[in-house]
């Protein structure tokens, strides 16, 4: 998972075709469909990677 | 993860000073030591503070950097980026501060700024849908997606919001008026037509945040019922363009713009139309003609385009500023937020490009209600060179001048008309006392002469007429009688232009004429002009007791009218003198000094 919109797991199934109406709370917050660590540290670590300080990202 | 990122202006001011180049010695500098994946490099948005550019702020240690050189690039490297160290030779100085600027927020240009439109600019990768969601981006649309049409209608009302392209009319009531609008089809258009000279606020949102633009503009479609909306942005605006093109590519990507957006049944598609710059396209019913491809020329109103737009269909037509507004109020929470800012009739903030013969130009965000001396003189730095205010042009070459009496002013949209301005789209030029007030109202009825689409005869007409008055008065040809006919002229214009560019475009004159008569009354009573801008009325002169003879003005000018030996009084052949003002520029001691033009006489005495 490099994006959001890339899949965390096989769960996730969020396209245009196929729209999740959670979809924005879920870059963020998620997974919302499903609890799982690890789709959470996907999640986490694509943030990290552009958050600029503690107050970069806004739930 | 990175030890640090850096963020470099590629907005168009700081390319313009070089920051692409920065940015190249940057890539250069880090991969020739191997340190790529250790420092994050982004072109991101504007900061504003155009002044200083390029400008590079280090996260998270938020470390300022500005006017830099490729030059400057490996040793900031070494002692920053590597040892830990601010290159303090690098950081924002100037006489409103002690000592180096070492922080962001330390820098008095951003004090007194609030920055809400602006919360994205400089910050994200504007290239970055992922960023903006960060930032709590498409949260307000997601939310909106929930709500009734006429939900998100009222939220708008109550924040008050009023349009931030030049009228100020409420943004709720004509979305409401393009809801109830009976119509198979509806639209909404995006006016970032920016032609106001000097403005460029809504190029600077649209390359620093246009995720922001797409979501308001979603979310105004879902109110008022529309599947389809144009973005009609200028074709000097290039990397603006390119950008939102990415945008709306990723969105569409990410199910956020197109047939059933998540999920909610609700389809949206946007076309992005790049105008040709006629000015007279940013009024909304030549831009809706332009769109169709017609000829850009505005149409009586009624019918408004909220009910017959764009091919006739109900149009909701907003400027970028204000849709940029949309998602802090439909955001969770966002509309007490932004109640919280701003006066009882004007709520919120406002972008406004500070330009002019002030210190710090650039960009910057104010609550409204700020007066303008703290935009001026806070924010801006006040005077440059030390030179005394004399009035700002504010809303650009339909708004109005404020003069020193007026400074404590706050901004807001129903003080600055009752002073004889306009907000506009939030243009101010600043002028000091080298300023003719007469030849600046001669020089924006210019402007709006030559831009006149030609339609209506008030403003084809009228305007040339009063632009031959006031070239009259500026030549050493005008009678008291000329401010009697100007005036009426005005009144006439503004009463019976077809479209609200017409209608404004007398308001330099009359605001000058209102707040600077005697400056006219001297111009053609005395035929003297006392800033020493209109050159038939005035001469230079040397003051003896100021001259030191230091020879530098006699070497500036250009057509050898200035004589004298090293440490010797000079003197100014007036027949020769073609009032360029090279001398003045560069004479040190202040003695050349403007005199009104002498006769024979007085000349020979």
């Amino acid at each position: 998972m490099k994006r959001f919109i890339d899949p965390c797991c096989e769960k996730c199934d969020h396209s245009k075709e196929k729209p999740c109406q959670d979809f924005v709370e879920c870059c963020t917050s998620g997974p919302i469909c499903h609890e799982s660590e690890a789709c959470a540290a996907k999640r986490k670590a694509i943030m990290e990677k552009a958050s600029l300080n503690e107050h970069f990202v806004i739930i | 993860m990175h030890d640090k990122h850096l963020m470099i202006c590629g907005a168009t001011g700081c390319l313009s000073s070089g920051s692409a180049k920065v940015q190249e010695a940057l890539e250069e500098e880090l991969a020739k030591r191997g340190l790529q994946d250790r420092f994050r490099l982004v072109m991101s948005g504007c900061p504003g503070f155009c002044e200083v550019g390029p400008i590079l702020v280090v996260y998270p240690d938020e470390v300022f950097y500005c006017r830099l050189t490729p030059n400057d690039i490996p040793e900031l490297i070494e002692k920053h980026l590597i040892g830990g160290e601010v290159v303090e030779r690098l950081l924002y100085q100037g006489p409103d501060v002690e000592a180096p600027a070492r922080f962001y927020q330390t820098i008095p240009f951003y004090q007194k700024q609030k920055l809400k439109v602006l919360h994205n600019s400089g910050i994200i990768d504007p290239e970055s849908i992922d960023e903006y969601i960060m930032r709590g981006g498409y949260r307000a649309f997601s939310r909106a997606l929930k709500l009734e049409p006429m939900e998100i209608i009222d939220e708008v009302k109550r924040s008050g919001l009023r349009g931030r392209g030049g009228a100020g009319f409420p943004t709720g009531l004509k979305w409401e008026f393009t809801f109830r609008a009976v119509g198979d089809k509806k639209y909404v258009v995006c006016n970032a037509d920016e032609g106001d000279p000097g403005a460029f606020m809504d190029r600077s949102i649209l390359e620093g945040d246009p995720h922001a633009v797409i979501e308001g503009m979603l979310i105004a479609a879902r109110a008022v019922g529309s599947d389809e909306g144009y973005i009609y942005c200028r074709a000097e605006y290039p990397l603006a363009i390119k950008l939102l093109k990415k945008a709306i590519e990723q969105a569409t990507e990410y199910g956020l713009v197109g047939e059933n957006i998540l999920g909610y049944g609700f389809n949206f598609k946007f076309t992005i139309k790049e105008g040709a710059g006629a000015f007279v396209c940013g009024e909304e019913t030549a831009l809706l003609a332009s769109i169709e491809g017609k000829r850009g020329m505005p149409r009586p109103r009624p019918p408004f385009p909220a009910n017959q737009g764009l091919w006739n269909k109900p149009t909701c037509i907003n400027n970028v500023e204000t849709f940029a507004n949309i998602p802090l109020i439909l955001r969770e929470g966002g509309l007490e937020e932004y109640l919280d800012v701003g006066t009882g009739g004007s709520k919120g903030t406002k972008v406004f490009a500070l330009a002019g013969k002030v210190r710090n130009t650039g960009l910057c965000e104010v609550p409204m209600g700020i007066s303008m001396r703290e935009i001026i003189f806070d924010i801006g730095g006040g005077i440059k060179d030390g030179r005394e205010f004399k009035a700002v042009q504010v809303g650009g070459p339909s708004g109005g001048c404020i003069p020193t009496e007026q400074l404590d002013l706050p901004v807001d949209y129903d003080s600055l008309t009752q002073a004889g301005a306009i907000m506009g789209s939030g243009g101010l030029v600043v002028m000091d006392d080298r300023t003719c007030m007469v030849d600046l109202a001669r020089y924006f009825l210019s402007f709006t002469q030559k831009e006149s689409c030609g339609k209506c005869t008030p403003c084809r007409e009228g305007t040339k007429r009063m632009l031959e008055i006031l070239e009259g008065i500026c030549e050493g040809r005008g009678e008291m009688e000329d401010l009697d006919r100007l005036h009426d002229l005005a009144v006439g214009i503004k009463d019976t232009a077809l479209c609200g560019l017409g209608q404004t475009c007398p308001n330099p004159v009359l605001s000058t004429i209102r707040y600077f008569h005697k400056e006219y009354e001297e111009h053609i009573n005395d035929k003297f002009c006392r800033a020493g801008v209109c050159k038939s009325l005035f001469e230079y002169y040397i003051d003896p007791e100021a001259c030191d003879g230091c020879t530098r003005c006699a070497r500036v000018c250009p057509v050898d009218a200035i004589s004298g030996e090293r440490n010797e009084l000079h003197i100014i052949d007036s027949e020769l003198c073609n009032r360029c003002g090279s001398c003045v520029e560069r004479c040190t001691r202040e003695a050349i000094k403007v005199i009104p033009v002498r006769k024979e006489a007085e000349v020979k005495s």
